[in-house]
């Protein structure tokens, strides 16, 4: 009893009070500091993607005002992450004010950074745990890999055309290889089904066939882009002309006119409903059978998906000289690649979130094994995790200017200048006003026109080649 | 923090930048003497190359010997012939892609070093075919030939021969193992007589699935 007594009188003295106190004190410094630090994390890397950052470029140039679009995006280019991307939707920008030789030199900057991005850096790849994808650096999605390639292609082609051919056997390697790249990650025996882009082929055939000579390579080009199109009627015609053809008449040359059509995909950040709700009864079931208390799963794991708006316009008629010589036809579905190579790729997203939210659990747990937190500390420290688990953001990330549809048409017509009239059309009938222009026109040569018919009320940008 | 945690901390410090250093790409210029790399989905320089040796030392060995109605000059030694090396054809399972024009070139170079040819260029050839609107394989049809040899003519390039080279494989499949033959074969055609020579080279290639495959395929054993 006098123990006892003794003890009591040691606890309430003022000294034990005291560091009582202090020790109360200094966990709740702690914990506001830890949830300060979380948020202002939050705060720099959650609240704001890439697709929020993007949105006002993207409505500028849509809406034709490239000079705006591009003071947009040179601003978002300063930032370290978004630097190589944002160089993409800046090249097409260039592309449509008529600067090919810009918009390709910034291709290859883009192709040769994401070529060196593909083996991941460990740091960043570390870091990313604790934060989210955003601080990674942005390596390119397969199908974006596939377009710089097919855009090289088209820009050269409106310079000079002297490197056109090695683009387009770089676009049918890198597609290859990046099916190659997706099974052996999958360790599938079947390869993704996305299939390769039809524009790929169809230039180099048409390139080979413009030799006059290479005949056989046309053929075979054609024949590839044909089994990637089955029902495509105007690429037998030019798979007919290489086989028993010649490229044109004696005194006639070639137009190619491109037709970029609709708005292109785009990424948004969603929410990984399933995963969340499966991990959230994952962490509940540890917190009440382990040892340790995990911060629950309140918010949601946030991954991005593709967008594809839709479009108003889906084809462009072709007219020379008042004559009418159809619609155009397309040889690349941007959205359908899109769609398809991110989806080969999905899971690898989604695991590293799960991967992700586990780190960051396991760390509140270790922090409150270590600080033996209990209670309201313990409470405050799930808090904060909950916190920190919330300012992830989904890597939105992406090319963001690109057109729905790559399509093509090709006009033999005696040399000259004639006057093209492009309209754009929907379920074949005219949508929007017509654009005008005069091509010139060699004998035995090509010549390439590209245009891009957004949506119904714009007036597309039209490029002729130099 | 014990002394192991300390240890793993601090080795996860200072090696994790140095193990995500971003992969670079590097160059390096390869001996005359060093092998070819060969390649596992296609053929590459180390078909191609041993292909265009063969089939041309093959033909030129052949167009050497000197008979009785060989044109000789004024110096009593066989005129060399001219020949206009129209292209290559691609008739393989394979697309050769930028091999293509890198063979036509490789072929055209060993023949000038031979005394025995005299090549016209690949430009006038490519002239006379844009201005005749002429397909490479339809120069054989009487017409079009007087027409092809007139053109090249009139531009200063009258020829004897016309070269083709055609490029063809056969593919033999054994479970997960192929193996490929690749033949280039060399056709010198007189355009004065129509009379054909024809000389052709062969290299076969096997690709597997697995690094036994090779071994289980190709061993003495095996028939």
């Amino acid at each position: 009893m006098s123990e006892f007594a003794a003890e009591s009188t040691f606890i309430c003295s003022f000294p034990f009070v005291l560091e009582r106190w202090w020790f109360f004190a200094c966990t709740t410094f702690r914990i506001t500091l830890a949830c300060t630090v979380c948020f202002w994390i939050g705060s720099q890397v959650g609240c704001s993607t890439h697709a929020k950052r993007l949105a006002t470029p993207r409505n500028h140039f849509f809406d034709g005002r490239l000079d705006e679009c591009k003071k947009g995006l040179e601003k978002l280019s300063k930032s370290r992450h978004d630097k190589d991307v944002v160089n993409l939707d800046l090249a097409i920008v260039d592309l449509l004010s008529g600067k090919p030789k810009i918009a390709e030199q910034r291709l290859k900057l883009a192709r040769n950074r994401f070529e060196e991005l593909e083996s991941e850096s460990l740091t960043e790849k570390t870091v990313s745990m604790w934060t989210d994808d955003q601080v990674r650096s942005y390596a390119g999605e397969d199908y974006e890999k596939i377009l710089i390639r097919a855009f090289l292609a088209l820009t050269n082609l409106l310079s000079d055309g002297a490197d056109a051919e090695s683009y387009t056997l770089q676009l049918q390697a890198k597609h290859e290889e990046l099916v190659q790249a997706c099974a052996e990650k999958t360790k599938s025996n079947t390869p993704p089904t996305y299939k390769p882009l039809p524009l790929g082929f169809y230039l180099r055939g048409m390139l080979r066939e413009a030799t006059f000579r290479d005949y056989d390579d046309a053929i075979r080009n054609y024949e590839a882009a044909a089994s990637l199109l089955p029902h495509c009627q105007p690429i037998k015609w030019d798979l007919n002309r290489a086989k028993y053809g010649t490229h044109s008449q004696p005194g006639n040359g070639v137009v190619y006119v491109f037709a970029l059509v609709g708005r292109g995909p785009y990424k948004v950040e969603v929410s990984e409903q399933p995963t969340s709700d499966a991990l959230l009864i994952a962490d509940r079931i540890v917190s009440a059978v382990g040892p340790y208390k995990l911060p629950p799963t309140i918010a949601p794991i946030k991954v991005p998906d593709i967008a594809l708006p839709p479009t108003d316009v889906d084809a462009v008629a072709v007219s020379v000289a008042g004559a009418t010589i159809g619609p155009t036809y397309s040889i690349a579905d941007v959205g359908q690649l899109a769609m398809d190579s991110f989806r080969a790729n999905r899971n690898a997203i989604v695991a590293r979130a799960v991967a992700r939210r586990v780190i960051k659990k396991a760390t509140v747990a270790a922090a409150k094994e270590t600080m033996k937190t209990d209670g309201l500390a313990s409470i405050g420290m799930d808090i904060a995790g909950i916190a920190w688990e919330a300012t992830e953001g989904a890597d939105t990330r992406c090319w963001g200017l690109l057109p729905n549809d790559i399509q093509v048409m090709r006009i033999e017509t005696p040399k000259g200048t004639p006057s093209i009239q492009l309209t754009p059309l929907r379920g074949g009938r005219p949508v929007g006003p017509s654009k005008q222009i005069d091509v010139t026109v060699f004998d035995g040569r090509n010549n390439y026109v590209l245009c891009w018919f957004p949506d119904a009320r714009n007036q597309s940008q039209v490029v002729i080649a130099q | 923090m014990d002394r192991r945690e300390w240890l793993g901390m601090f080795g996860f410090l200072v090696c994790g930048p140095a193990l995500g250093c971003k992969g670079y790409q590097y160059g390096h210029i390869i001996k005359p003497d060093a092998p070819n790399m060969v390649g596992s989905h296609e053929a590459g320089a180390e078909v191609f190359d041993p292909l265009v040796d063969e089939a041309v030392a093959k033909l030129l060995a052949r167009q050497q010997t000197v008979t009785p109605d060989t044109p000789c000059g004024p110096d009593g030694l066989p005129c060399p012939k001219t020949i206009c090396f129209v292209g290559i054809e691609n008739k393989s399972m394979e697309d050769i892609g930028d091999f293509k024009d890198k063979l036509y070139q490789q072929i055209d170079s060993r023949l000038l070093e031979a005394s025995t040819f005299r090549a016209i260029s690949r430009r006038m050839v490519d002239a006379a075919l844009f201005e005749t609107r002429l397909r490479p394989d339809s120069l054989m049809i009487p017409d079009n030939m007087r027409l092809f040899t007139a053109v090249l003519e009139r531009n200063g390039a009258p020829l004897d021969y016309l070269l083709y080279a055609v490029l063809t494989s056969g593919t033999t499949k054994r479970n997960s193992s192929t193996q490929r033959d690749y033949d280039l074969t060399l056709e010198l055609v007189n355009v004065h007589t129509g009379i054909t020579d024809k000389q052709s080279a062969e290299v076969r290639k096997g690709y597997h699935k697995t690094a036994a495959g090779k071994v289980w395929n190709y061993n003495p054993f095996k028939r």
